[in-house]
């Protein structure tokens, strides 16, 4: 037990302290980072060559319009020539003549893009409101009057706020545990995979034989990956409050999530249950497997190749539940969430949808932890006897001698 | 005591091993020589339980078990260590293995790094070594732990003569320690130096089995080394001479057809007065392996 240990601390660290895993967890991190970063530095740094300036004869209507849109205005430049040389020297996007001529509210814009859509229904809306009141007074309507021609028809919608909140949720879930089970397997199983592999019929592996068993070995170094799976898991939990917590106190940011609220605890609830057991026994089973294809390369040098087969059962579970994502009662889909490898994508795909009871859900999960634990017994069984050979078979050739050659 | 009963092993319709019995008690060094292909390595991996085999192994009177793991001290035939680690590293890492304490072990790092001249701290990276000194770290990780069994498959295969001796010194350490130590070699000078006992196999089979003294008796004692003024031709008519090599000038080695001829050529050549050199001595371990290697190709 102790010599297992040492073997996982070994492996644990080995991996813990190399480059890879750093840029493996920070990847993430800095990549919300750069889009925050981005976004913020992009939605502060107007330029003023996207500014525009209302000038003209009228300085209420002017003043008026600045009143009602603040951004993207440049109300330093008053005057039609101030305005035309701001344009000409590109500090100044466009300009804007507003003008009232016997009761006709008129505008021009000048400038060397068209107006954004934004600006230009700004525009419209205050010309809009200005052309109204300009009519009400022109027609010499009374205040009365002036409320009924102000009435406009009533669209009311009724929507279960509840349910529909919780359908997202279960949408943005699935989505969410499918990509996460799948990236973690995919990354995983190739650093498994290579692990083995590069230690396949090297001299070392007779020496580490001849100081401990190769059950003993094999259990540490899976124990030694899991462990680093854990921690890459821990870290993107913790990073992740840690956001959660950062963005709770930005005050705009806190309005958001208020907002979202409901639909956020929505996720969490289907994240943070028996779907990260899945997702941890799904991990468990494919680093198994990936042990095992890495142990069966011809030689080290092959590492690269040693994942293949196990990204390809990680895919197809992957790709496998794009056509159910809409129809999670289908008889495939119950099918699939007993069978080990696949359960870890299928079976939390039910327990979102809410359609499987607590007996059917452990029930699976049982069959997986047999699963699991058989291949640790036959692979470990298996483990000194494929990593000392060193013939020139290739994975395939393996996979279809093994049972003859034993 | 290594305990080595009738095994036998066979990789389809290859016999690797056939019937090969030997001990290596305590204290004593055993020097199992063959050609590529002989059936070496093969045994040393029966009695590492890499492989299965038929037959009885056993060490101190027992199976082997996990539990022995911590008393053998194992240097495959190609040198193999983990690139990435120090040296530090690697020899802890291997030790603990081995169910050593980290503390114990790394006060003595230094000390082997010296007797062994390795050129490098303990911080070195493995990587950055030259071939000649991993090996070196790897023979100190084989022998840290202080092993009562030792299993070296060619372990001066690389060294240069200087290394070499540092090495020999160190299985000499270990034998007078108590350990029973097992090492192939295919220079028969290192195992005459060292071994008290030796095995040679050829194709799976055991040939020869004996103290190095008792090997070398058995061919008899057909060489004889004299330094006279008779010439060659002179030499080859004594009765008994089959065939004369001259060595130095004055100097003649003679192989006998009859070992019993020795002493009718003493008197021949002394006709009772001093003579240099007049030396009766069985075959080399180096001729004998000829020998027998000759014998197999025959």
């Amino acid at each position: 037990m102790l010599k297992t240990w040492i073997v996982t601390a070994e492996t644990y660290l080995r991996q813990i302290k190399s480059w890879s895993f750093f840029f493996m967890i920070i990847g993430p991190f800095l990549m919300l980072g750069l889009t925050l970063g981005i976004s913020y530095i992009s939605a502060n740094s107007a330029s003023s060559s996207q500014e525009i300036a209302v000038v003209g004869t009228q300085p209420v209507l002017r003043r008026q319009f600045i009143a009602q849109h603040p951004t993207e205005l440049n109300t330093k430049i008053t005057t039609v020539a101030a305005a035309k040389k701001a344009l000409k020297a590109n500090h100044l996007a466009g300009y804007l003549t507003i003008t009232t001529t016997e009761d006709q509210v008129n505008a021009v814009y000048r400038g060397n893009h068209s107006l954004s859509k934004g600006v230009e229904a700004q525009v419209q809306n205050f010309l809009a409101k200005t052309q109204q009141l300009t009519n009400y007074q022109a027609a010499k309507l009374t205040p009365k009057q002036q409320v009924q021609l102000q009435r406009t028809p009533k669209l009311t919608q009724h929507i279960a706020s509840k349910a529909g909140t919780a359908n997202l949720a279960k949408t943005i879930s699935f989505w969410l545990i499918v990509t996460m089970i799948y990236i973690i397997l995919i990354t995983y199983a190739s650093i498994t995979a290579q692990e083995i592999a590069s230690e396949k019929g090297t001299k070392i592996m007779e020496i580490i034989f001849s100081s401990t068993t190769a059950t003993s070995y094999f259990v540490g170094k899976i124990t030694g990956i899991l462990l680093v799976i854990i921690t890459q898991i821990v870290i993107y939990l913790l990073g992740g409050w840690a956001i959660y917590a950062w963005a709770l106190s930005r005050k705009g940011l806190h309005a958001m999530i208020a907002q979202y609220q409901s639909l956020i605890d929505g996720v969490l609830h289907n994240l943070l249950n028996l779907n990260l057991l899945y997702l941890f026994i799904g991990v468990v089973l494919f680093t198994l497997l990936a042990a095992y294809s890495g142990a069966l390369v011809a030689k080290a040098e092959d590492a690269s190749k040693a994942a293949q087969p196990v990204v390809m059962l990680g895919m197809v579970g992957f790709f496998a539940t794009f056509p159910f994502q809409n129809n999670l009662d289908a008889l495939p889909v119950k099918i699939m969430s007993y069978i080990p490898f696949l359960s870890s994508y299928f079976m939390p795909m039910r327990i979102i949808n809410g359609t499987v009871g607590l007996g059917t859900q452990w029930l699976s999960l049982v069959i997986a932890l047999i699963t699991t634990g058989l291949m640790s017994w036959g692979i470990g069984h298996q483990y000194q006897h494929l990593m000392l050979q060193s013939d020139s078979q290739t994975l395939w050739q393996h996979l279809l001698n093994r049972r003859r050659r034993n | 005591m290594l305990s080595i009963q009738h095994i036998r092993k066979s990789f389809g319709d290859v016999q690797a091993l056939n019937d090969i019995s030997f001990d290596v008690p305590n204290g004593q060094i055993l020097g199992l020589i063959g050609q590529n292909g002989a059936g070496k390595s093969t045994t040393f991996h029966s009695i590492l339980n890499f492989i299965t085999f038929d037959g009885q192994i056993t060490w101190q009177g027992h199976a082997f078990s996990a539990e022995d793991f911590n008393h053998i001290g194992y240097l495959p035939e190609e040198r193999s260590l983990m690139p990435k680690l120090t040296i530090e590293q690697q020899i802890v890492y291997l030790a603990r293995l081995k169910g050593q304490s980290a503390k114990v072990i790394r006060p003595q790092i230094d000390d082997w790094l010296e007797r062994f001249a390795v050129k490098g701290t303990r911080k070195s990276k493995i990587s950055d070594l030259s071939k000649g000194n991993q090996q070196k770290v790897q023979l100190i990780c084989t022998l840290i732990h202080q092993p009562d069994l030792l299993i070296l498959d060619e372990p001066f295969s690389g060294l240069d003569p200087v290394n070499a001796d540092l090495l020999k010194r160190a299985i000499l350490d270990a034998k007078q320690r108590g350990a029973a130590i097992i090492f192939s070699s295919h220079n028969m000078e290192n195992v005459t130096e060292v071994c008290d006992q030796l095995v040679m196999l050829r194709t799976g089979n055991m040939v020869l089995h004996g103290t190095l003294q008792d090997v070398r008796n058995q061919f008899g004692k057909t060489e004889l080394f004299v330094t006279t003024d008779w010439d060659a031709r002179r030499l080859a008519t004594l009765p008994g001479v089959a065939s004369v090599t001259p060595r130095q000038p004055g100097q003649f080695r003679l192989h006998l057809s009859d070992p019993a001829a020795g002493p009718a050529i003493f008197a021949s050549l002394t006709q009772g007065h001093y003579i240099e050199e007049f030396s009766q001595q069985p075959p080399t371990l180096d001729e004998i392996f000829r020998m027998k290697v000759g014998e197999a190709d025959a």
